[in-house]
């Protein structure tokens, strides 16, 4: 690639990357008055800056103003939800999607620690965490304590389910907490049965006495 | 007058090359029908044309021009762009049927791959019910959902991978959360809101250690 059309592709991101920020601030037209709307561009400006996606932050002002808050509590919801993703982005790396980010953010409001991100990003340097930051957020918001979640989210990402194991693992707590089980118990014993199945302890090692069983499909 | 040994040489040689070749009667049309075979068809002709790289002379404000249109088209789209599922009218009418078993669709909520996703709700009395999220910068009028004949409201939204919020709007008024669906953590607004989770890959099971 010579220098003209490297040259030509930063005027192209210069003339391109405003016109974006534009379209996404006019999607608050309309919806906020005119102070809550300067006050959410000016954080959505701060954190584009910052390199933290901006969408995220608008949709939350979107959420705000169609439930009717005021504009100081949507201000407030727009930092707050900025400081977060910027928490997660510092965790997860600046390799993060904008997906993992939001589930990011929603962890560490569930209560998850910057730590568990990190170890969970560690581990899985280039798989996609959305669902497992979603299922660690979700077992926190159905009464399971945060950090019996995200212990047990890091066993079963180590122990090697997927995304749909892991959904599956999350709906049968649900269903244990629906019938009158603890939440953090329900939680604990399906974890265990889980490793069970997938022949991995909690240390991450094969359990010397028993013969790990195969795979569920 | 008397030539030399090498002119009468050379007269014999320039005779004999004078001297007419005979031809066969249809040689000229053998030779131009040749020709023509060896001519290849238009369509080649111009897929050659298109094929051979060529030097573009451009002035630098020239080149600028050209950035300039570009990014204008650029612009354009941007601004333009709708959000997922804004169509400016509701998409109920697209909807498939709840039980078709193509959509993969775990718990009615969650899907294995980024698809089309199932949001329902019973609400027998309600005269509409509205889905607002982030998918559709929580404007309800975008996304009415449709009533089976059970009271059940069902609309079908195509969601990329990701985590989203979203409430049921009631008759235009009630927020309700999804009693299906996980809550999201810290409601900043006062009323509950429900996430719905769209994975778009998938954990191995070796390779990683925590």
């Amino acid at each position: 690639m010579n220098v003209r059309v490297l040259m030509l592709a930063a005027a192209l991101g210069g003339l391109v990357a405003p016109a974006v920020a534009r379209a996404q601030t006019e999607r608050l037209a309309g919806r906020l008055d005119d102070r809550t709307r300067a006050a959410v561009t000016a954080l959505v400006d701060s954190a584009r800056a910052a390199g933290l996606p901006a969408d995220p932050l608008v949709n939350k002002a979107l959420e705000g103003a169609s439930k009717g808050a005021d504009g100081g509590r949507i201000a407030a919801a727009v930092r707050a939800l900025a400081g977060d993703l910027a928490r997660t982005r510092a965790a997860l790396g600046r390799s993060a999607t904008e997906a993992e980010l939001v589930a990011g953010a929603a962890a560490l409001r569930a209560g998850a620690t910057p730590a568990f991100l990190e170890r969970l990003r560690g581990g899985y340097p280039r798989e996609p965490l959305v669902v497992p930051l979603a299922v660690m957020a979700d077992l926190v918001a159905r009464g399971v304590p945060a950090d019996t979640a995200a212990r047990s989210v890091l066993a079963l990402v180590r122990a090697g389910m997927r995304e749909a194991e892991l959904v599956a693992f999350r709906q049968s707590v649900e269903r244990d907490v629906a019938l009158g089980a603890p939440a953090g118990a329900a939680a604990a014993v399906r974890v265990n049965a889980a490793e069970r199945d997938f022949g991995i302890s909690a240390t991450g090692q094969q359990p010397p006495s028993a013969p790990p069983r195969p795979r569920k499909p | 007058m008397h030539g030399t040994p090498d002119d009468h040489l050379i007269s014999r040689i320039a005779a004999e090359l004078r001297r007419p070749v005979p031809l066969r009667p249809d040689f000229d049309a053998r030779v131009m029908a040749a020709v023509r075979r060896d001519i290849p068809s238009l369509p080649v002709r111009a897929w050659t044309w298109l094929r051979e790289p060529r030097v573009v002379a451009m002035s630098p404000l020239g080149g600028l021009a050209m950035a300039a249109g570009l990014a204008g088209l650029l612009v354009v789209g941007a601004v333009s762009r709708e959000p997922i599922a804004d169509s400016r009218k509701p998409i109920a009418d697209s909807r498939e049927p709840i039980a078709d078993s193509r959509k993969p669709i775990a718990d009615g909520r969650e899907p294995i791959a980024a698809a089309s996703v199932t949001f329902l709700l019973s609400a027998p009395q309600a005269r509409s019910v509205a889905l607002a999220g982030d998918f559709n910068d929580w404007d309800a009028a975008r996304v009415l959902m449709r009533r089976e004949a059970s009271g059940l409201w069902t609309v079908d939204v195509p969601l990329t991978p990701g985590r989203y919020r979203y409430v049921f709007v009631v008759d235009g008024r009630r927020f309700v959360a999804d009693p299906a669906a996980p809550r999201a953590a810290g409601d900043d607004f006062g009323t509950p809101t429900s996430v719905v989770t769209v994975g778009g890959g998938a954990l191995r099971a070796a390779g990683g250690s925590l």
